[in-house]
């Protein structure tokens, strides 16, 4: 799949490297001081390098554990994310991801260990408090799997450590590992969704609602705690029925049991990044759509978000308790 | 359009005969030879000089949605001679700097390392071709172009058991020669991405058309760009068109006209066009 392999000369001799490059004997490998030299460089174009992108190999040197963005959590006080990975193998269009990054090729930090050791050192130094992890921020949690060996080895340390709970969010069908290993019950492995229509339009390469549901069906036959992402919700003429068959999807489908969460939240991007997306893909039809500025973040229109965010709440009132309801913006109570 | 630049007159003449290009007697600088889809220049030996052509054909047009390739022959250790190589990765020899060209093209050939050198080296470097252009082409280009629309194709001239004392203008352009397939296939899939990008960042032809009924300030330009690539988006087969909006004395008006039919076309991601 991948015909350039970038490797940082720091960690050519890491075990991980060899491993992951494994995995590609056809690769071209080339050598690099520093990932940022290919990645961070100006002069690149996001849409054109994601018909072909290069793996990067890297050592994350600091920032291994930073503290969650504002709205990204699900109940808990003290909220966190690690990026093993840099982008995404699917190619929504609504993603910041690309109006954030110059380059679309993966970032894999190979120095796993450093990563863990400081999700350790945070459970400890709060050790009487529930502490959330989310690793699905800077990458699909689960999508890349098959080479990262992600779960495999950092759903160990969550086990040792149950007052840190990880959160992986995908939308990947990639759980082969989690359904050989025992389940934990400081993990929830959370699904985000779009109505099948707006998926297949802008969610290229991911796969069908139909594929997620029965992927979520195994993992909760297994034990396995689930979450549901509808962040962002994304609008379209009629979406109230697109919504409400989606929910009745779900929820006619899996077990209310096995749900942990559920969460919506709405379209938010940074001005800049916007912009840089607008300009990859101008003919785009969800960025002329009834988006504005509010605070510098690109937004549907007040009026609508809200319209959006009242509907989607209420329609899941009638399936879940408000106990496992997160909203990143909430809907103003009648 | 595709932009050539090769040092040496022998390495260009074989492109110069494939492709039909015609000398252009205009340019004093450099000597240039183009059709409508290439511009070549052959620029001399040295990465100064190839940075100067570089920069010589980017002032001549506007290069946003041009590629660019740098086309010569290099030495490597052990490599085949009349092999064709990419440039993965080049390293400036005396400032030790590095780029990366990003190969997001199928290329019909291997890629390797490209040192740049200032002079003649009569050791071969391991694992690396060796030039005496290719980071001055690419420092330059780079200014004025994304890096997948930046290549360097070499051909291997000399290694360690077929020494550069060995070449000659006459092999040189062989060497080119029995290469140009290769280099046409890099060249089409290069005219490709620029196809893409060109498509991308074109303004709208109705733009124009608009701004020849009314008179739109800078400003109301950029805004006009915009509100008409949102109306392709949401309705590609039906462009907004002056006579539509005749009614409209003058272009804030005509604006504010197309915003409002914008923000109250409905869409669906399901169907074509409302």
């Amino acid at each position: 799949m991948h015909r350039f392999i970038y490797i940082e000369e720091a960690i050519a001799d890491h075990p991980r490297t060899h491993a992951i490059c494994a995995r590609f004997p056809k690769a071209t490998r080339v050598y690099c001081k520093h990932y940022g030299e290919i990645f961070n460089r100006k002069g690149q174009n996001f849409r054109l390098q994601k018909q072909q992108p290069a793996l990067i190999l890297a050592h994350k040197h600091k920032g291994h554990v930073l503290p969650a963005p504002d709205g990204y959590g699900i109940g808990g006080r003290r909220n966190y994310y690690f990026s093993h990975m840099l982008n995404c193998l699917y190619d929504c269009r609504y993603c910041f991801l690309q109006g954030m990054y110059r380059s679309a090729n993966y970032v894999i930090f190979v120095n796993y260990e450093d990563f863990q050791q400081a999700i350790i050192d945070t459970a400890i130094q709060h050790k009487d408090e529930e502490l959330w992890f989310f690793s699905g921020y800077d990458c699909d949690s689960l999508a890349y799997e098959p080479v990262t060996d992600f779960t495999r080895v950092f759903l160990p340390t969550f086990k040792a450590h149950p007052n840190a709970h990880l959160e992986l969010r995908t939308k990947s069908l990639q759980i082969r590992t989690l359904l050989k290993s025992e389940p934990i019950q400081n993990c929830v492995i959370a699904f985000s969704f779009t109505p099948q229509e707006i998926s297949r339009a802008l969610e290229h390469d991911v796969p069908s609602v139909e594929k997620r549901i029965a992927a979520m069906l195994k993992l909760q036959q297994q034990g396995w705690r689930l979450g549901l992402r509808f962040d962002p919700m994304i609008y379209q003429q009629g979406y109230e029925e697109d919504y409400r068959r989606l929910f009745e999807q779900l929820f006619s489908r899996l077990s209310a049991d096995a749900i942990h969460s559920v969460s919506l939240g709405t379209l938010r991007t940074p001005r800049a990044f916007h912009q840089n997306m607008v300009n990859l893909y101008p003919e785009e039809k969800l960025f002329a759509g009834p988006l504005e500025e509010s605070n510098g973040m690109i937004t549907y229109r007040k009026e609508l978000e809200e319209q959006m965010t009242t509907f989607c709440y209420e329609q899941l009132m009638q399936y879940i308790p408000q106990s496992l309801f997160f909203a990143c913006t909430p809907p103003e109570r009648k | 359009m595709i932009n050539i630049i090769c040092a040496l007159q022998c390495e260009a003449r074989p492109l110069i005969e494939h492709y039909r290009l015609q000398g252009n007697a205009r340019h004093s600088a450099f000597r240039c030879y183009q059709n409508d889809e290439m511009r070549l220049v052959v620029c001399g030996v040295g990465k100064l000089a190839a940075a100067t052509a570089t920069a010589y054909l980017a002032a001549l047009s506007l290069p946003t949605s041009d590629a660019w390739l740098n086309l010569g022959i290099a030495g490597h250790a052990d490599r085949e001679i009349g092999e064709p190589l990419l440039a993965h990765k080049l390293i400036d020899a005396s400032s030790e700097r590095q780029w990366f060209p990003a190969i997001v093209i199928p290329a019909p050939c291997a890629s390797e390392t490209l040192t740049t050198v200032d002079k003649p080296e009569a050791a071969y470097r391991e694992e690396t071709m060796v030039d005496m252009e290719a980071t001055g082409f690419y420092a330059a280009a780079s200014r004025f172009q994304s890096s997948e629309l930046i290549h360097s194709l070499k051909v291997i001239s000399d290694n360690r058991g077929h020494h550069s004392d060995n070449i000659s203008e006459k092999s040189t352009s062989g060497l080119i020669h029995r290469n140009i397939h290769t280099l046409d296939s890099i060249i089409t899939q290069l005219q490709q991405l620029v196809a893409q990008l060109h498509q991308i960042a074109q303004t709208p032809a109705e733009v124009y058309s608009f701004m020849e009924q009314w008179h739109f300030t800078a400003y109301q330009q950029n805004e006009l760009r915009h509100l008409i690539r949102r109306w392709y988006a949401l309705t590609p087969d039906t462009p907004p068109l002056p006579v539509d909006f005749s009614d409209y004395k003058n272009s804030k008006a005509v604006i504010k006209a197309i915003r409002e039919q914008l923000d109250n076309r409905p869409i669906r991601f399901d169907e074509a066009c409302q």
